[in-house]
């Protein structure tokens, strides 16, 4: 009983913001400015959303949404690629120094990233690739996190099946295609998702490699829209919302999937 | 043709007759599939690191070729009092620390005790779920926005509803109270789940058991519940606290690093010097973030041996 009421109470704060967001952005600037505390808007109005969609020299939110999309979706193909791949190789394929390497990669988690900023930063100017989406989309899919879940996944199916499709005359990569990649789809859907939400959340990095207004992603142009609509309320939190719908969207369809692998990650069986 | 030799387990012969083994033949394909990612590794990660490293020993403008200028940049830092640099360092590596120490605790204590909640399974358990974890996947820049809406002293909702004229953004100590009011909104999503799956494997009998030894739920919280999800809350703390360490855009964007720099953060230094207008100060930069580095390294080595299981 208590429980509830405290989760009650909790789930109220939650909400607020969200709720405040939402009927926000259907409210008229100048009836804020008039009545700033209304809860319900005092006329509902879609002209925030026309304003902010296509306003197209200061921040121009339809181009970031679909750069980010861009970014985004090809980023979590890439990795969806290489994991798969390189997972395979860590769990089913025999090759010397696999587990010395496999360590190895491992214990580079615990450097942290922000060593890496500058150089990358240089990297990424030397390609040509500043202001362009491989700037985003790349340096990304070196990391080594995903590999060890798909690699933690792989090991739990039972290698007799491997062993059965070799003795048929399979291939290494029929072994791969055919049999092992369908009985990863929940992993690597858990990887998709976790992918695709941080590429798009992705704010310090894309910050540093766009300065060109067309091309930079959703999330670090909501730095520029804060500048511009400082104190158009409605306007502002228009372009918030419309930031945070993919996402929201992309968990309400996929929710098992999320909770599923944080249990995962921190090898817990639950 | 397979034969029984009476084990259970069948003997592939064909490949002994064939005269063929796996074993010796050398394989490149193995290369193939961990090369992609071991290539794209070494060049956006490892070389990156290890040059990182190299260029705080050097003085350069990101532009022409870096000039060795070996301890020069961490003495300047670390010692030279005058220079604007260990200014920067002092007040941004103390406001990160502050940072840290000021959200880490309520980003393990708030999700715990939500986890806790959901754990009684009550009517509305999914929703519940769903509401506390979704914010965790909103941009930090939205959720800025957002929440300088919300606080704002003259238009914001919180102060109408609470019927004060706090100005949360731009003074002490509010601006901290705000900082740790959004991360905690925006980040312990992710712990909560953690939690709930952990505290899903406690075994009820223990609880029964301790019920009739007489134990009241405290009792029960501090004995059975937290000793048993112990490596969960090791996992979190650590993990928690390298992200908080990392802390850029809450206060870029909700209090722009005020009042006066109070909470201007040591990453917000670093990309101002490497990135910001003007001529880049990269070898200064990357001495702050090895520095930066090393500490995030150090205390996650000393919980990691504090809180780690010991048998």
């Amino acid at each position: 009983m208590i429980s509830l009421i405290f989760l009650l109470f909790m789930a109220f704060i939650w909400l607020v913001p969200l709720l405040y967001t939402f009927l926000t952005t259907f409210k008229n600037e100048s009836d804020i400015q008039s009545n700033p505390f209304t809860i319900l808007p005092i006329n509902w109005v879609i002209g925030n959303y026309q304003d902010v969609l296509f306003e197209n020299t200061s921040a121009p939110v339809a181009k970031w949404f679909m750069n980010s999309l861009i970014i985004s979706v090809s980023q979590t193909v890439l990795v969806l690629v290489i994991v798969s791949f390189a997972g395979y190789g860590y769990s089913r394929m025999k090759f010397k120094g696999r587990d010395a390497i496999f360590i190895f990669l491992m214990a580079t988690m615990m450097f942290p990233a922000v060593v890496n900023l500058i150089p990358l930063y240089k990297i990424i100017d030397t390609l040509g690739w500043v202001n362009s989406y491989f700037a985003a989309i790349v340096p990304g899919a070196a990391g080594v996190f995903n590999i060890f879940l798909v690699r933690q996944f792989m090991q739990g199916i039972p290698k007799d099946f491997d062993e059965s499709a070799r003795v048929d005359g399979a291939s290494e990569f029929q072994i791969f295609t055919k049999l092992i990649l369908p009985l990863i789809r929940p992993v690597l859907t858990v990887v998709a998702l976790f992918t695709f939400t941080g590429s798009w959340n992705d704010f310090l990095w894309p910050s540093i490699v766009f300065n060109d207004i067309e091309k930079m992603p959703i999330t670090p142009g909501l730095q520029l829209l804060q500048g511009m609509y400082a104190l158009d309320i409605a306007h502002a939190l228009t372009g918030a919302l419309i930031a945070i719908v993919p996402t929201f969207i992309l968990y309400l369809f996929t929710q098992k999937y999320f909770m599923e692998s944080l249990s995962l990650s921190s090898g817990v069986k639950g | 043709m397979m034969i029984n030799t009476g084990e259970n387990k069948e003997v592939n012969m064909s490949s002994v007759m064939v005269g063929k083994s796996n074993k010796k033949r050398l394989n490149l394909s193995p290369y193939l599939y961990i090369g992609p990612h071991l290539i794209l590794f070494a060049v956006f990660f490892l070389f990156p690191t290890l040059y990182g490293v190299y260029i705080s020993f050097t003085n350069w403008d990101l532009i022409g070729d870096p000039e060795f200028v070996g301890l020069a940049n961490y003495t300047e830092i670390l010692l030279n009092q005058d220079s604007t640099f260990y200014e920067q360092l002092r007040i941004g590596l103390g406001n990160t620390f502050k940072f840290v120490i000021f959200t880490v605790p309520f980003c393990i204590i708030v999700p715990l005790f939500l986890a806790a909640g959901l754990n009684t399974k009550p009517k509305g358990m999914k929703f519940f779920q769903a509401l506390f974890y979704m914010p965790s996947l909103f941009s930090v820049s939205a959720v800025m926005i957002i929440f300088a809406m919300l606080f704002s002293v003259s238009f914001g909702p919180i102060n109408h509803y609470l019927n004060v004229d706090t100005n949360w953004l731009s003074t002490q100590p509010y601006a901290w109270v705000t900082l740790v009011i959004v991360t905690v909104w925006w980040t312990i999503g992710a712990n909560m789940i953690i939690y709930q799956a952990a505290l899903n494997g406690i075994s009820k009998d223990l609880y029964e058991a301790a019920s009739i030894d007489g134990a009241n739920n405290v009792q029960k919280f501090f004995k059975i519940t937290l000793p048993s999800i112990r490596a969960q809350i090791l996992y979190t703390v650590v993990i928690t606290t390298i992200a908080q360490f990392n802390v850029y855009g809450q206060p870029l964007m909700l209090t722009k690093g005020g009042p006066t720099s109070s909470t201007t953060v040591l990453l917000m230094y670093i990309q101002e010097n490497a990135f910001g207008s003007g001529i880049s100060i990269a070898g200064i930069g990357a001495a702050m973030a090895v520095i930066l580095g090393i500490c995030i390294m150090v205390v996650s080595a000393i919980q990691f041996f504090f809180l780690r299981q010991r048998d």
